[in-house]
């Protein structure tokens, strides 16, 4: 299993587990986007610390998925930037614009917290 | 040129007033059809020769006139010979070139080195390289022979060349080493073994010997291409395998876990290129092992359609798919050496290197 994706709340939890290629990354991209609306989730975590390296193809590919995610209603927060990964993506001179990070799960929740306003009550 | 021999006068020879006067006559009608004062004497020589010879059968009255014709006769046949020579001097030049002077006695000089470097190895090995090098008898023949394994004897073969190829240079060098420590770190230098370069101090020694820096360069170039892992590209699982790979090849030199990720980046981002745009190729990861320096080699290699710009290619922000067109200027951020070769039509080679930051080898 190299992606899994859970649902825990109103937020999807997906974890890569290994080294993904590009089509890999795709494949990731494309399921994510479609359990966002079959979930009707409002927000992503993506785990990425077992993620080998965040090349340019796999960073511009999380970012896309964020811009898709956000115009499915739902925001993303990418967790688990290991510091080797930090440093070679800056000197790489990379970012992944429109994306929130934090530190690991337990913030990537606070952060998510955050962004997503509780919905108001439904009507009785 | 026959030269006029000595000729017996047959019977009735000329008074020698008589040989006189034909001579004069003779050389006149040469000197007025040849420029060359050396062939007239050569001419004149073959003339008279051959009118004495005929003396016995002309009539004396007309020997002048024989003399004349026999000399016009002789001209002619010299132009006719020189020309027939000249329109075939084309077919005697050599296209060779030459050998050079110098070249016999380089050569002379260089199998000097390598008998007096034969003569330093022990008998044993040198039996061994003789039999197996020479020869040409396989390993697992003369491993019978002597009983032990093939794998024994190759290690013996490797440890026999090392040592050859110190002494071949310690020969043609002509100079004893310094110091006593010299040959025992060439010899570690030459055999690539990394524990016993450690234990010699190798990177030390030729800090401190310029003997040894000089002669051990040629022994470590040779060290520092030896070692490389090839990997195939043709789909976009060889673009993880190659960068893992990459990764492990570095830590193993002993670089940090974020130069392996660094190394690793880079190796993905050339290796996509290739999958993208030429379909196949190949990625070579290799160890560079300078007397000071420690560092990893990467090779990229494509045949597909070259970049056709490839200053545009290095530059930020551009991108022929849809990338954040990162890949290529983003290496050269990564790596401390990164040329790019291409050729329309011809393929790409991306050739990078990344050195280990501090420490010699062995550090860390």
């Amino acid at each position: 299993m190299l992606v899994s994706i859970l649902r825990q709340g109103d937020y999807l939890l997906a974890s890569i587990n290994a080294a993904l290629d590009d089509s890999e990354m795709r494949r990731f991209q494309e399921a994510l986007v479609e359990r966002i609306g079959d979930e009707r989730c409002r927000g992503v975590i993506i785990d990425v610390a077992a993620l080998d390296v965040l090349d340019s193809y796999a960073a511009a590919t999380l970012g896309s998925l964020a811009d898709m995610a956000r115009l499915r209603g739902a925001e993303t927060v990418v967790v688990g930037v290991s510091p080797e990964i930090a440093f070679t993506m800056v000197q790489l001179g990379m970012s992944i614009p429109h994306v929130h990070t934090a530190l690991d799960l337990e913030q990537g929740l606070q952060v998510l917290g955050r962004l997503t306003s509780p919905l108001p009550p439904p009507r009785p | 040129m026959s030269a006029a021999r000595p000729v017996a006068p047959p019977a009735g020879a000329p008074a020698p007033a008589e040989l006189l006067e034909i001579r004069t006559i003779v050389r006149r009608v040469i000197a007025s059809r040849v420029r060359d004062s050396h062939m007239v004497d050569d001419l004149v020589q073959e003339t008279l020769a051959k009118v004495l010879t005929a003396w016995g059968r002309i009539d004396p009255d007309t020997a002048i006139p024989y003399a004349i014709a026999t000399a016009r006769n002789v001209v002619a046949s010299t132009w006719r010979h020189l020309d027939t020579t000249e329109r075939n001097l084309h077919r005697v030049v050599d296209l060779l070139p030459a050998d050079r002077p110098e070249d016999a006695v380089l050569d002379r000089e260089e199998g000097d080195a390598v008998a007096t470097a034969l003569t330093h190895l022990p008998d044993r090995d040198r039996a061994l390289l003789v039999a197996h090098d020479v020869e040409g008898r396989e390993l697992a023949e003369l491993a019978r022979e002597s009983s032990t394994s093939p794998g024994a004897l190759a290690a013996q073969l490797k440890r026999t060349r090392a040592r050859l190829r110190v002494e071949y240079l310690l020969a043609m060098d002509h100079r004893e080493p310094p110091t006593p420590q010299c040959r025992p770190v060439l010899l570690a230098l030459s055999g690539g073994d990394r524990r016993r370069q450690r234990e010699l101090d190798v990177s030390g020694h030729l800090l401190a010997c310029p003997y040894c820096a000089d002669l051990g360069r040629p022994l470590s170039q040779r060290a520092s291409d030896g070692t490389s892992t090839r990997i195939a590209v043709g789909a976009d699982a060889d673009v993880v395998l190659a960068r893992q790979t990459g990764r492990d090849v570095a830590i193993s030199l002993g670089f940090s876990a974020t130069d392996g990720t660094v190394i690793a980046t880079a190796i993905s981002e050339v290796t996509r290129n290739i999958v993208k745009f030429a379909g196949t190729g190949e990625v070579r990861i290799g160890r560079l092992q300078e007397p000071a320096r420690c560092g990893l080699l990467v090779v990229a290699r494509d045949a597909g359609p070259g970049i056709s710009d490839v200053d545009l290619a290095l530059r930020d922000g551009h991108s022929t798919y849809g990338g954040l067109g990162l890949g290529l200027p983003g290496c050269r951020r990564l790596m401390d050496e990164f040329v790019v070769e291409s050729e329309s039509g011809r393929g790409t080679t991306v050739t990078m290197r990344k050195w280990r930051s501090t420490g010699g080898p062995g550090g860390r």
